[in-house]
């Protein structure tokens, strides 16, 4: 029966760690233009989890990773708006089920529920996960100054593009 | 045979709850990235001196500065030294990220100058670390001021050089502070007997108050003050100054009070008249705007 009960546990340990999948190049971009100025950002060195036996799924991205086309929009983005200094990363930690992943985001220090549309499909044994929504920044505390108000948009748009691998300890 | 279940279940149970924690934990483990300090100051210029700082790749930039006349003589009179101003235009480029190449044209003894600046490391932390940042910086300065000393002066005798690396380190979100050693060389000095060298160490910071407003400060220490041969008293001052940064979008303002008026660097630096002890105080700012040129 011991020895039932070891092998038990070893063989669930290890199918639990061999069903883990992830990636450290996920893709996002996001969007807070305005007609008045172009304001889009992307990063290819986000990090991805999934649990295909759980459905739990997590993204998350370093602030600073954000390349803009403009350099002092790229430090205006981290020093005055998300605070990258206090707040380094941004993150979404929830479950995936039919179509849609729901659970915590994370940005700028401040967690709010969300629930969004989401494909995860499996693609030669490789998970890809896209996603695209809205967040309103100031849900997240993200101050706009007035003077700059009618330049940057009052919600962003993002998206989350990532191949997510098997993984094995 | 109860018990082994129970304890089955429960070993199953906290092995699936330390799976969940894993899951997520395996987000935070490094992903070998490094990450470069940005913005340890918000401007180039620091009050007179340079920061480490330089505008990106793509980026023009134009300077406007002003020194105005004594703050504290007949100061309602003169409004502060206000009606009586020096002038300093600067436009700049940055060729990457770490090359920046400017030119500028100062009211003081009609001097141009033309720099270059370069990023030489770069403080940052991650994958790999390094405590601080280093930018390389040298300027050469033509006096186009006409000589009246009567004597038929060589294009030479009109240069004079600056040679600077700029230690800096961002401490903190509002802290940063500068070590800058340099060199100041005259191709004319004054007298036989002085040196057409000087050492300087440039030692200055800011404290951000709130996310765009920072307080500045810089003080320059100086290897030779008293020109001419036997002098006893000091011919020439050490630079001091505190000031205010604001940023708004595109533009730094910086407004000081500094016991200097020149702008071209081996003037303020080295040939500075004015000593604050004995109440010459000035005021002055830097405007600075940037356009993105090439994205």
């Amino acid at each position: 029966m011991k020895k039932l009960l070891l092998s038990t546990l070893l063989i669930s340990s290890t199918l639990l760690s061999a069903q883990q999948y992830l990636t450290r190049e996920a893709r996002l971009d996001f969007d807070a233009g305005s007609p008045l100025e172009d304001i889009v950002a992307f990063t290819e060195s986000g990090s991805a989890v999934y649990d295909e036996s759980t459905g739990k799924i997590g993204v998350q991205v370093l602030m600073t990773s954000f390349q803009f086309k403009r350099a002092l929009m790229q430090e205006h983005f981290n020093e005055n708006y998300v605070e990258s200094e206090k707040f380094p990363k941004a993150s979404f930690k929830g479950s995936y089920s039919e179509g849609f992943v729901a659970g915590e985001l994370t940005i700028h220090g401040v967690t709010k529920e969300i629930s969004v549309p989401a494909r995860l499909d499996q693609e030669e044994g490789n998970y890809v996960l896209i996603t695209s929504f809205d967040i309103t920044l100031a849900d997240y505390d993200v101050k706009i100054p007035s003077a700059v108000a009618n330049k940057i948009s009052k919600t962003a748009s993002i998206q989350v593009q990532a191949t997510l691998k098997r993984f094995s300890k | 045979m109860g018990r082994l279940h129970y304890i089955f279940i429960l070993s199953l149970s906290v092995l699936l709850a330390t799976a969940q924690e894993e899951l997520f934990d395996l987000l935070d483990e490094e992903s070998g990235s490094t990450q470069y300090t940005y913005a340890t100051f918000k401007g180039t210029k620091l009050l007179n001196g340079q920061t480490n700082e330089t505008p990106g790749q793509g980026v023009l930039q134009y300077i406007i500065s002003h020194r105005f006349g004594s703050f504290t003589d007949e100061y309602l009179y003169n409004f502060f030294g206000l009606d009586n101003a020096h002038i300093r235009m600067q436009l700049d480029y940055g060729f990457s990220d770490r090359l920046n190449v400017g030119m500028g044209r100062s009211s003081v003894l009609k001097t141009s100058d033309a720099f270059v600046k370069y990023r030489a490391l770069r403080q940052k932390t991650g994958a790999t670390f390094f405590p601080f940042s280093v930018t390389l910086y040298s300027s050469l300065n033509y006096r186009g001021a006409r000589f009246t000393d009567g004597i038929d002066h060589n294009t030479t005798d009109r240069l004079s050089y600056h040679h600077q690396a700029i230690f800096a380190r961002k401490f903190n979100e509002s802290l940063s502070l500068i070590l800058a050693p340099s060199i100041v060389h005259w191709n004319l000095v004054p007298g036989p007997e002085d040196p057409n060298d000087t050492y300087h160490l440039l030692i200055g910071g800011r404290y951000k108050l709130s996310k765009r407003i920072a307080l500045t400060s810089e003080y320059a220490f100086s290897s030779n003050r008293r020109y001419g041969s036997g002098a006893t008293e000091e011919r020439f001052h050490n630079p001091i100054s505190v000031g205010v940064d604001i940023e708004t979008g595109g533009h730094v303002f910086q407004f000081h009070l500094s016991n200097t008026r020149a702008m071209s660097d081996p003037l303020w630096m080295a040939q500075n008249p004015y000593s604050a002890a004995n109440g010459s105080l000035f005021l002055g700012f830097n405007i600075s705007r940037v356009f993105t040129v090439n994205q």
